[in-house]
């Protein structure tokens, strides 16, 4: 038998590289550490840990145990509105995703921003870490931002000002399991709000980056007459309100009351048409005086817009989907780990429909492969372009 | 459904977003511009170069910046066909607008154009985008400075230690994974320590760039050459195997052992090279002890040479660390003791003296001589310790003898070595130990070699000046095997010469040693220094010394080494019957 050669490579990197995924649904932090740590204190060297909390932690005191207990490796985290395993889903949960070996190396950087400033000089300092990074055959930048800072389109943005086309971005926006009053980003021990954590990861493999949504669009393109910021003003020159309730064909309860118009809105995202994709964007507020959306990035202006629509089964196989074409795209070499970022609200839309676990079966990935995640306000993958901010949308990085 | 096409109805709506204020705000207008086409590129160009980029690392911006002047629509960047497209400004300056893989549509290009004419590029702006750039490239240039200040060698202008610790982890990651093997050569300069010590420091560094530059000539696309530290070089093969790094050992091993002119000086000396290859699982600490051992292993046996690991070198090196251990705990506790050899008085038979021997009562291994932990110990830095150790349970043993407390006190010959000879604190030492013994500074001797005496003159010279004043005599030991130069002999105030026993070994035997021993005889007696011959272990060797006119005699035949009892019980027996001769006996 002759083995091909990106699988011997594969092979004879095998202590190389290793990626590991723990987690732990006790409520004692100390005790969902160490459980969660677990299949990583047998590694050695990690070079980066990851941690994906539920804010029902204590972040501060799961940030702390966890820096002691991996020495000088670099440790990142965010809030999160879920955690998801292959096959598992979690809620308030503690997951921890670590990658270490020779073959990588990882520098990670912050900044902070401000509700009125924004994320991007936040992003642009936080992607400073790349330059300190002795870059090997492929590199990535890694994003973990605040969900709830302004407009997530800005970290796109600050993160490409230093990087630009040539490190692809992927990462994901904290979290607070659904109160959406304030979430937390984890560097170095330290614990913030209204930051930008970075991970710079160089390999010797390959890394790549697979988007998926399984939205389809329910209208006709519409021009984006009027916006800015987080705000949707009006579509075609009609209030953006109007448009997106009398297009869905809204009931009462959702014309007039703020809890009804979010319960309804989480499963009906706006498409913004790019060159060959359409990116989503969660809706996730609208002011009933002045008619506008709010939406949780900038849906640009002079962009062309659709009202989007999907039903379980056009949502289910996306994360299936995008791990498949992320692994595809590894140049032969399998895949020996995935980090899924998935979008909170599909996971409600899965979880009606009873579908949430149906959706992490994911049949192209190898059963020894570690496949861990979280459930985000907002996806970044850039890939081509400079756009790169995703709604209700997995995203996949997958790390040979 | 499609999707729909980009229209030129979006037009205004565009426009309307745009403002420039401030460089904030043009920064956003580029990155909206580029959203607006899904490209990855945007750039404004004044006066030939870039006002603002987005979305080029600065290693890929040269390239853009070569495709200015003729304004090129396409452009081959990391292998990928890039598309441009050249809106103008107002003012004569430009937008270019990148996108990889997909050309523009008329519309797209419609939309550019009209977009580029929108934006007024203001001199407060173009002025703070100016500053900002400036402060950037500053911002660079420091960290670059930075950068190269923590990696490279600012002597030699190599990579210094981290640089070939972070190139060593590398490469053996990525020859680890190829399955190539990873070799390292140290090279070590012998006896650098004199080129500073001779020569001074001025000539030591600027003979290091000179080895440093000759080392590097070596590097080439497989080859990575660096100074780990001090006098130690390092080279890290890619794709090595024996063979190569033999060759290469060879090679410049050939070019270092020449006569090189530092500074108006000729200097000639060899280095030494270990050798290892890397093994599965090795971290970079792990190759570089192996080829450090190898060399420490060379250096020891054949200075000069080269010598690949062995596991024996391993071995070694850790039954001597432990050794230097014991040797740490022998200090601090009570099984370092003084043996006492008798020195006889040629003229009447008589036990006039005796040497301070060390032995070591070790817990495991029973008695050893120093010839069994001397040379660790000289490497550990142990010796003065130990010199101060043996000096002190001399003088207390010797002043606890009955004979002595009755007013007749043997001499006290004690070996210390060149550190002690040259340590500031070797009068103090002295001093305290003499005072808190009791024992007569008239009836010490130290005994020096000539290397220790000429190792560092000046330095030695304070000491022996000091000591002469105390009281203290000074006694060359294995005269004859080293310098024995006479201007030390009268520069010194030396009170005793002790002839080697390997002369002595040959007298009766080999005419040459008895010339030898008979002229440092006579020479020692024109200067008024007295004479003990070493090594005297048969009677013929005594009788043809007592002929020659040796003062005193030491060796086998007349007495081994004993401990402090055994020695007093020696040394009252003889001081009985130098009674019964009278006082000129002593």
């Amino acid at each position: 038998m002759t083995i091909s050669e990106p699988v011997q490579a594969a092979l004879t990197s095998e202590a190389d590289r290793w990626i590991v995924v723990g987690s732990s649904t006790n409520p004692d932090p100390g005790l969902a550490v160490r459980e969660a740590l677990a299949p990583i204190s047998e590694r050695a060297n990690p070079r980066l840990t990851i941690i994906f909390c539920s804010p029902a932690y204590n972040l501060a005191e799961v940030s702390r145990l966890v820096q002691a207990s991996v020495g000088s490796g670099e440790v990142i985290g965010c809030s999160t509105a879920g955690e998801l395993l292959r096959d598992h889903p979690m809620t308030g949960g503690l997951l921890i995703w670590a990658l270490g070996g020779e073959g990588f190396a990882v520098t990670t950087g912050v900044g902070l921003g401000d509700p009125t400033t924004g994320l991007r000089d936040a992003a642009q300092s936080a992607a400073q870490c790349l330059r300190r990074l002795e870059r090997k055959e492929h590199t990535i930048l890694f994003l973990l931002a605040d969900g709830l800072c302004g407009d997530q389109m800005e970290v796109v943005r600050g993160a490409y000002d230093v990087t630009g086309a040539g490190v692809p971005l992927v990462g994901g926006c904290a979290g607070d399991d659904m109160a959406l009053q304030a979430t937390q980003q984890i560097h170095s021990g330290e614990i913030l709000t209204h930051a930008v954590v970075a991970a710079a990861i160089t390999s010797n493999a390959p890394m790549a980056v697979g988007i998926a949504h399984g939205w389809e669009p329910l209208s006709e393109a519409m021009l984006v007459t009027g916006s800015r910021g987080t705000t949707l003003a009006t579509l075609d020159d009609r209030p953006a309100l109007d448009v997106y309730l009398d297009t869905y064909g809204a009931p009462a309860e959702v014309r007039n009351d703020p809890a009804a118009f979010f319960d309804f809105a989480h499963t009906r995202p706006i498409g913004i048409a790019r060159r060959n994709r359409t990116e989503i964007r969660y809706v996730y507020g609208a002011d009933y005086e002045k008619r506008t959306l709010t939406i949780f990035a900038e849906v640009p202006q002079g962009a062309m817009a659709y009202l989007m629509h999907g039903n379980s089964d056009s949502v289910l196989h996306a994360t299936a989907e995008v791990c498949a074409l992320a692994e595809q795209a590894l140049g032969g070499q399998p895949a020996r780990g995935f980090m899924l970022l998935e979008c909170v609200a599909r996971k409600s839309l899965l979880s009606n429909a009873g579908l949430l676990d149906e959706s992490l079966k994911l049949p192209t990935v190898a059963p020894e492969t570690t496949v861990g995640g979280f459930y985000t306000y907002g996806e970044i993958a850039r890939t081509e372009g400079s756009g790169g901010l995703h709604n209700q949308t997995v995203v996949a990085l997958a790390l040979a | 459904m499609s999707a729909a096409p980009w229209s030129l109805h979006v037009l205004s709506e565009v426009l309307a977003a745009f403002t420039v204020g401030s460089p904030t705000a043009l920064r956003d207008v580029v990155s909206r511009v580029a959203e607006a086409v899904d490209a990855e590129i945007t750039a404004i160009v004044r006066q030939g170069g870039f006002a603002l980029c987005v979305g080029l690392e600065d290693r890929d911006k040269p390239a853009l910046a070569a495709a200015v002047a003729e304004r090129l629509p396409l452009l081959n960047l990391g292998g990928a066909p890039l598309h441009l497209y050249w809106a103008p400004l107002d003012g004569g300056d430009w937008m270019v607008v990148g996108r990889f893989r997909e050309d523009y549509t008329l519309e797209e290009r419609a939309l550019l154009r009209a977009m580029g004419r929108s934006i007024q590029l203001s001199t407060q702006v173009l002025a703070a985008l100016e500053a900002e750039q400036e402060a950037l490239r500053a911002e660079q240039k420091a960290k670059e400075l930075a950068i190269r200040e923590a990696t490279i060698d600012s002597l030699t202008g190599l990579p210094n230690r981290r640089f070939l610790l972070t190139h060593l982890a590398e490469g053996l990651a990525r020859c680890g994974g190829r399955g190539e093997p990873l070799g390292l050569l140290f090279i070590d300069l012998d006896r650098f320590k004199h080129i500073n010590d001779v020569y001074g420091h001025s000539t030591g560094d600027a003979y290091l760039q000179a080895v440093g530059e000759a080392i590097n000539d070596f590097r080439d696309h497989d080859i990575f050459v660096g100074r780990l530290a001090g006098d130690e070089f390092i080279v890290i093969v890619a794709a090595a195997s024996l063979e190569i790094l033999k060759h290469l050992a060879e090679n410049i091993l050939k070019c270092l052992d020449r006569p090189w002119t530092i500074g108006g000086r000729v200097l000639q000396y060899s280095a030494s090279i270990g050798l290892a290859l890397a093994e599965p699982g090795d971290s970079p600490q792990d190759l570089l002890d192996r080829a450090d051992l190898a060399m420490y292993s060379i250096k020891q046996k054949t200075p000069g040479g080269y010598a690949f690991f062995e596991p024996y070198m391993l071995d070694q090196a850790r039954r001597k660390a432990d050794l230097e251990t014991e040797i740490r705990r022998a200090l601090r506790g009570d099984e370092l003791i003084s043996f006492f050899q008798p020195i006889i008085s040629a003229a009447h038979g008589g036990v006039v003296g005796f040497e301070g021997l060390a032995r070591w009562l070790h817990p495991g291994r029973g008695l050893l001589a120093p010839e069994d932990f001397i040379e660790v110990a000289e490497e550990a830095g142990l010796l003065r310790d130990l010199d101060a150790r043996i000096l002190r349970d001399a003088c207390f043993s010797l002043s606890g003898w009955r004979c002595v407390q009755e007013g007749f006190c043997p001499r006290l010959s004690i070996n210390i070595s060149a550190a002690s000879l040259q340590d500031a604190s070797l009068i103090e030492r002295v001093t305290d130990t003499l005072a808190a013994s009791g024992f007569q500074a008239e009836n010490l001797l130290l005994e020096v070699t000539e290397t220790s005496l000429v190792k560092d003159v000046e330095r030695a010279r304070h000491n022996i000046v000091n000591l002469k004043r105390m009281g203290v005599r000074l006694a060359v030991d294995d005269f004859g095997t080293g310098y024995s130069s006479l201007r030390y002999l009268r520069q010194f105030p030396v009170g005793m010469l002790k002839i080697d026993r390997s002369f002595v070994s040959g007298l009766g035997e080999n005419h040459d040693d008895d010339i030898i021993i008979e002229t440092i005889i006579r020479m020692a007696g024109s200067l008024g220094i007295q004479v003990v011959a070493e090594g005297v272990e048969t009677s013929s060797q005594r009788s043809i010394l007592s002929g020659l006119g040796c003062d005193f005699f030491q060796g086998y035949l007349l007495g081994r080494p004993l401990d402090g009892p055994m020695s007093e019980l020696l040394f009252a027996r003889s001081e009985r019957r130098l009674l019964q001769l009278g006082p000129e006996a002593f």
